[in-house]
C-alpha cells in the first residue's frame, strides 16, 4: 500500500480523533492526535493498519509556544513504512497517558522522556530513574532552559 | 631374550681381541663388565634402602614432587595456551622463555595484602586454602612408584582410602563459599556441591571393577595384575569414564564450571587475596596431580614397563613419570579446545550416561571374571 | 536507582560494573538456585547527554561526538547523521563519495561483527583462543582505515557533501587481499567455533524468541533476522551505495543463540563480498561537493534511517535557521534489544550459566543504549 492510500484511510477512520495526518517524505507519516483519543487512535493503529513494531520515543521542547510535543515511532512490518506518532501537551502541565499498555516495548523511552524532559505518563508500570546518575540533583536535561543540574531559576 | 642381556653379551664379546675367546678368560671378563654394568644399580638400590623414607618424603613423591609439578605445570599451561591463541605467553622472566614467571607470580602473591571483608566467617575462610591444597596430597601419597616405593602403605585398602579422603575434597570449597558471605562464592558453592555428588558415583563404579578385575583392593596389587596387559584394553568403557572423571574432579574446562569467570568472578575463590588464593591456586594443581596418579594406576599400568639399564626402582618411576607428562599434556590440550558445559548438561552427562555405562562397565568385567579369561 | 522490591525466596545478584563480563552496566538478576527468575537492566553508566551536545555544534562538528556512539563501526553512525543532514539541507553527494561511504561502513561491520563473535566465544567459557584470533584478524582491518582516513577507529571521515580525500595508492588491492585473507579464516573459525560440539551445546535452543515475539518486542538488527524476518534497511529504503551493490540478507529460521550467532557470521560473509565489488567496481568522480562549515540550515524535519551492526539507527533532525540544529533524537538499537533482552528471562528458561551467553547473543553496546 502506498503512503497517500495509509494516509487517507487513517483520516477516514478517525476523522475528529487527530488533528493531522500527513505524509512528510517517501515512507515516513506523520499523525498528530489529540489528546482525549491518545490510546484509541494508537489502538486502532496497532490492530487495523498493522503498525505493530514499536521503535523508539522521544520528546521536543518548544518554549516560544508553550508546548511540548511527545513522539513515538512506530514501523509497519509488512510495507516498511515508519509512522512518528505525536501528542502536544502544555509545559506547566505535561501529563499524559503512558502508552505502554499498547506497545509494551516503549517502556524504557517513556522513562527516559520522563527524565528528560518532565513528561508524567500515567499508567506506566515501572517508573523509576533511567539514565540519570541516582543523585541527581534536579533539572530536565533536554529542556531548551535547562541551565545546569541543580540550577532553579 | 632380554634387550640388556644382548647388550651386556655384545659388549664383552667387542672387547676382548679376536682370537683369545677361550672359556676361563671369558667367565672373569664377563664376571667385570657384569659388575661395571650393573653399578649404577648397585649404588642406586644402596642408597635407596638407606636413605629411603626421608627421600620419599621429601622428595619424591612428597613435597618436592608437588611443588616442583605445580610449577612446571602452570608455566607449561600458559605458553601451550599461547601458542594456541598466536600470542607468546610469559616472555621477560628468565631470559625469554618465562620459567622465572611462576616464581614471580608466587613472590607477588605473598607480598599482598589479604583483605577481609567485614561480615566473614574468617576461622573457616582462611582455613580452607591451606586444608584444599593439602588434603589431596594427603591421598597422592597413597601411590606406588615402584613395588617398595610407597609413602604411606596402608596394604590393603589403599584404593577404598584415596576414594575417601579425594571425597572429602568437595566439601571444603562449599565451606569457603559460605563463609565468605558474598553471592557469588555461594553459587560456586553449590555449583561444586551439584558437580560432585553426580560425578563421584560413576567413578567409583568403575574403580571397583578395575579392583574386581585385580582381585584386590590394594594399588600396588592392581598394578601388579596388569603386567601382561593395562586395564584400558579390556574395560575401554571404563578407561573413558574414568578419564572424564578426571576432567570433573580436577575441576579442568570444559568442566570446570564452579570456577566460571565469566559468570561468576572465579566462584568460591572470589574473595580471597594474597597468599590465601595462591594456595586455591595451588590446590587445582595438586588435586589434578592425585587424580592423574590414580587413573595411570588403575588404567594405564601404574608404574609397569621396561627395565632401563637394570634399575628396577628407577625405570619404574620414570615411567609412571612418562605417562603421568602424557595425561597432562592431553588434558591441556582439551582445555585449549572446548568452551565449558553448563553445570545442568553436566549433571545430565554425569547421571544419565556416565552412571549406566559404569554398570554396564562392572557387568562386563563380572562376564570377563566368570568366563575365567581374567 | 531506586530499584523494585526484592520477592521472597529470592536472591538478588548484580552482575554488576566490576564484572569480568558485564560492559559498562549493570544487570540485576533474580536467582532461585540456578534459574534466573527476572533480570532487570540499570543502564546509563555511561549517559553523556549527546542529544543535547548536539544542540550546541554546528553540523561539521556535530558528526564528532555522535561517532562516539559505538566504537566497533562508527562509521553507521556517522553516516545516519550525515545522510539526516544532507536531506534537510539539500545536498547533492557525487557517486563516488557514495561508494567510499559504503565500503567504509561494510569495513566497520565486519569490524563490529567479528568482535561480537569473540566476545561470544569467550562466554560461552571458551579460553579466549577465538576471542585473540579475532583481535588479530581485527588489525588487519584497522590498518586499512588507518591508511584511508588516518585514524583508527574513530576517524570522521566523512563530512556534509561527501568525504574528505580519496583512496590512497593501490588502495583497491590491499581491500582484495584483506577480503581474500579473512575468507580463509572465515573457513577457521566455522570449523573451531560453529561446529564445536560444546558451543552448539551451550548455544542450541537457548533463549528462544519467536518472531511473533521478536516483532511485538522491537528487536532489531541480528536479533530480529535470526527470529527468521528479513528486515534490513539496506534493502527496504536503499542509501550511500546499496543500491547498486548485491547482497542478501541472512536470516534464520531457528530463533535461538546459535541463529543469531550464524547470522552474524554470515553477514561478515556478504560485507566481504560488497569489499570486493566495491574495490572493482568503484566510479570515478569528485568525492566531495560544496558546502560551507558555517551553513545555516532551513526550517525542516527529517527522519534518517541506517543499518548499523547491531540494527536500525534512526536520527531525528530539527532544523531551523540556525548553524546549530534545534533538536536531533536518536534512536538507538541496543536500547531497543535491551527490552527484549529483559523481557527473555519471563518468555523462557534461562540459567545463570546462560547469561552471558544471551547477553552477546544480543550484542549491547552500552555507550550506544547511554547516548
Amino acid at each position: 500500500m502506498s503512503e497517500e492510500t495509509i494516509i487517507n484511510r487513517i483520516k477516514e477512520a478517525h476523522r475528529d480523533q487527530i488533528e493531522s495526518a500527513t505524509v512528510m517524505r517517501v515512507k515516513r507519516l506523520s499523525v498528530v492526535v489529540k489528546n482525549e483519543n491518545f490510546i484509541e487512535v494508537a489502538e486502532s493503529l496497532r490492530d487495523t493498519f498493522g503498525f505493530t513494531q514499536p521503535a523508539a520515543g522521544g520528546g521536543v521542547d518548544y518554549p516560544s509556544e508553550n508546548r511540548m510535543q511527545m513522539i513515538y515511532y512506530i514501523t509497519n512490518p509488512e510495507d516498511k513504512v515508519l509512522l512518528t506518532y505525536r501528542i502536544n501537551v502544555p509545559r506547566d502541565a505535561p501529563k499524559l497517558p503512558s502508552l505502554t499498555k499498547v506497545w509494551e516495548a516503549l517502556s524504557f523511552h517513556e522513562r527516559e522522556a520522563h527524565e528528560m524532559f518532565g513528561f508524567e505518563f500515567e499508567g506506566h508500570p515501572n517508573m523509576i530513574p533511567f539514565l540519570l546518575p541516582p543523585d541527581w540533583r534536579g533539572g530536565h536535561p533536554l529542556r531548551k532552559d535547562f541551565k545546569g543540574e541543580g540550577v532553579t531559576e | 631374550m632380554d634387550a640388556t642381556l644382548f647388550l651386556k653379551t655384545a659388549m664383552t664379546y667387542a672387547l676382548l681381541p679376536a682370537n683369545t675367546r677361550a672359556s676361563t678368560t671369558t667367565f672373569t671378563l664377563s664376571m667385570i663388565t657384569d659388575f661395571i654394568w650393573n653399578l649404577p644399580g648397585y649404588t642406586l638400590e644402596f642408597l635407596m634402602f638407606n636413605a629411603k623414607p626421608l627421600l620419599q618424603i621429601l622428595i619424591l613423591p612428597g613435597l618436592a614432587f608437588i611443588l616442583v609439578f605445580a610449577i612446571i605445570a602452570v608455566w607449561f599451561e600458559r605458553k601451550f595456551l599461547a601458542r594456541a591463541m598466536l600470542r607468546v605467553g610469559p616472555y621477560y622472566c628468565g631470559k625469554r622463555s618465562g620459567l622465572l614467571q611462576v616464581f614471580a607470580d608466587f613472590l607477588k602473591l605473598f607480598m599482598k595484602e589479604i583483605i577481609i571483608p567485614k561480615d566473614m566467617n574468617f576461622l573457616f575462610f582462611a582455613s580452607m586454602p591451606v586444608l584444599v591444597s593439602t588434603l589431596p596430597a594427603m591421598a597422592l601419597i597413597l601411590i606406588p612408584f615402584d613395588q617398595n616405593w610407597v609413602l604411606w602403605n596402608v596394604g590393603s585398602v589403599s584404593l577404598p582410602m584415596f576414594f575417601a579422603i579425594a571425597g572429602l575434597a568437595p566439601l571444603l570449597p562449599v565451606f569457603a563459599g559460605w563463609a565468605a558471605n558474598n553471592k557469588y562464592t555461594f553459587i560456586g558453592a553449590f555449583r561444586v556441591a551439584y558437580m560432585y555428588i553426580s560425578a563421584e558415583i560413576p567413578l567409583v563404579i568403575c574403580a571397583a571393577s578395575v579392583a574386581i578385575m585385580a582381585g584386590s583392593f590394594d594399588l600396588l596389587k592392581i598394578v601388579e595384575a596388569q603386567q601382561s596387559m593395562w586395564f584400558a584394553v579390556p574395560q575401554f568403557l571404563g578407561f573413558l569414564i574414568f578419564f572424564l572423571g578426571v576432567m570433573i574432579e580436577a575441576e579442568r574446562t570444559p568442566f570446570d564450571i564452579p570456577v566460571a569467570e565469566v559468570e561468576l568472578v572465579l566462584g568460591w575463590r572470589t574473595e580471597y587475596s594474597g597468599i590465601l588464593f595462591g594456595f586455591t591456586m595451588m590446590a587445582e594443581y595438586v588435586l589434578f596431580q592425585a587424580w592423574t596418579l590414580l587413573f595411570i594406576t588403575l588404567y594405564l599400568g601404574g608404574f609397569n614397563g621396561p627395565v632401563i639399564l637394570g634399575m628396577t626402582t628407577a625405570s619404574h618411576i620414570f615411567w609412571l613419570l612418562a605417562k603421568f607428562a602424557f595425561i597432562v599434556v592431553l588434558i591441556i590440550l582439551i582445555r585449549c579446545v572446548f568452551p565449558r558445559l553448563r553445570l545442568d548438561q553436566m549433571l545430565n552427562l554425569g547421571w544419565r550416561y556416565l552412571t549406566p555405562l559404569a554398570v554396564l562397565n562392572l557387568v562386563i568385567v563380572l562376564g570377563l571374571k566368570v568366563l575365567g579369561v581374567y | 536507582m531506586t530499584e523494585p522490591l526484592i520477592p521472597p525466596d529470592v536472591m538478588r545478584v548484580s552482575w554488576g560494573p566490576q564484572h569480568p563480563m558485564s560492559g559498562q552496566t549493570r544487570i540485576l538478576l533474580d536467582i532461585d538456585g540456578e534459574r534466573v527468575h527476572k533480570i532487570i537492566a540499570d543502564l546509563g553508566f555511561t549517559h553523556r547527554g549527546i542529544e543535547k551536545i548536539l544542540e550546541n555544534r554546528t553540523f561539521f562538528q556535530g558528526v564528532i561526538p555522535i561517532e562516539r556512539m559505538v566504537m566497533a563501526d562508527t562509521a553507521n553512525i556517522g553516516l545516519g547523521y550525515i545522510t539526516a543532514i544532507e536531506e534537510a539541507l539539500g545536498i547533492q553527494v557525487p557517486e563516488r563519495a557514495q561508494w567510499i561511504r559504503s565500503l567504509l561502513c561494510e569495513m566497520g561491520r565486519i569490524n563490529s561483527h567479528l568482535y561480537a563473535f569473540g566476545l561470544q566465544a569467550e562466554a560461552t567459557g571458551y579460553f579466549p583462543a577465538v576471542f585473540l584470533w579475532t583481535t588479530t584478524d581485527r588489525t588487519l582491518l584497522l590498518d586499512l582505515f588507518e591508511e584511508l582516513t588516518g585514524a583508527r577507529w574513530s576517524y570522521n571521515f566523512f563530512l556534509p557533501g561527501g568525504v574528505y580525500k580519496d583512496f590512497p595508492e593501490r588502495f583497491q588491492e590491499k581491500i582484495i587481499e584483506a577480503v581474500h585473507y579473512l575468507r580463509r579464516r572465515f573457513q577457521d573459525y566455522w570449523d573451531a567455533m560453529v561446529e564445536n560440539a560444546v558451543f552448539e551445546m551451550r548455544c542450541n535452543d537457548v533463549a528462544v524468541l519467536k518472531p511473533e515475539d521478536a516483532i511485538y518486542l522491537g528487536a532489531t538488527g541480528p536479533v530480529l533476522r535470526g527470529s527468521g524476518i528479513a528486515m534490513d534497511v539496506r534493502r527496504d529504503e536503499p542509501y550511500a551505495a546499496y543500491g547498486d551493490l548485491d547482497f542478501q540478507v541472512i536470516t534464520e529460521q531457528a530463533c535461538d543463540v546459535m541463529a543469531r550467532t550464524k547470522v552474524r557470521f554470515k553477514e561478515i560473509g556478504q560485507s566481504l563480498n560488497m569489499m570486493e565489488q566495491i574495490a572493482n567496481e568503484i566510479p570515478g568522480g569528485e568525492i566531495r561537493a560544496r558546502a560551507s562549515p558555517f551553513m545555516r540550515g532551513k526550517e525542516a524535519e527529517v527522519l534518517s534511517r541506517v543499518e548499523t551492526a547491531r540494527g536500525e539507527l534512526q536520527i531525528h533532525l530539527y532544523t531551523e535557521a540556525t548553524p546549530n540544529p534545534y533538536r536531533v533524537k536518536i534512536n538507538s538499537p541496543t536500547l531497543r534489544n535491551m527490552y527484549v533482552f529483559e523481557r527473555l528471562a519471563e518468555l523462557n528458561e534461562i540459567l545463570v550459566a546462560d547469561i552471558p551467553v544471551v547477553i552477546n547473543s544480543i550484542d549491547p553496546w552500552y555507550l550506544d543504549s547511554d547516548r
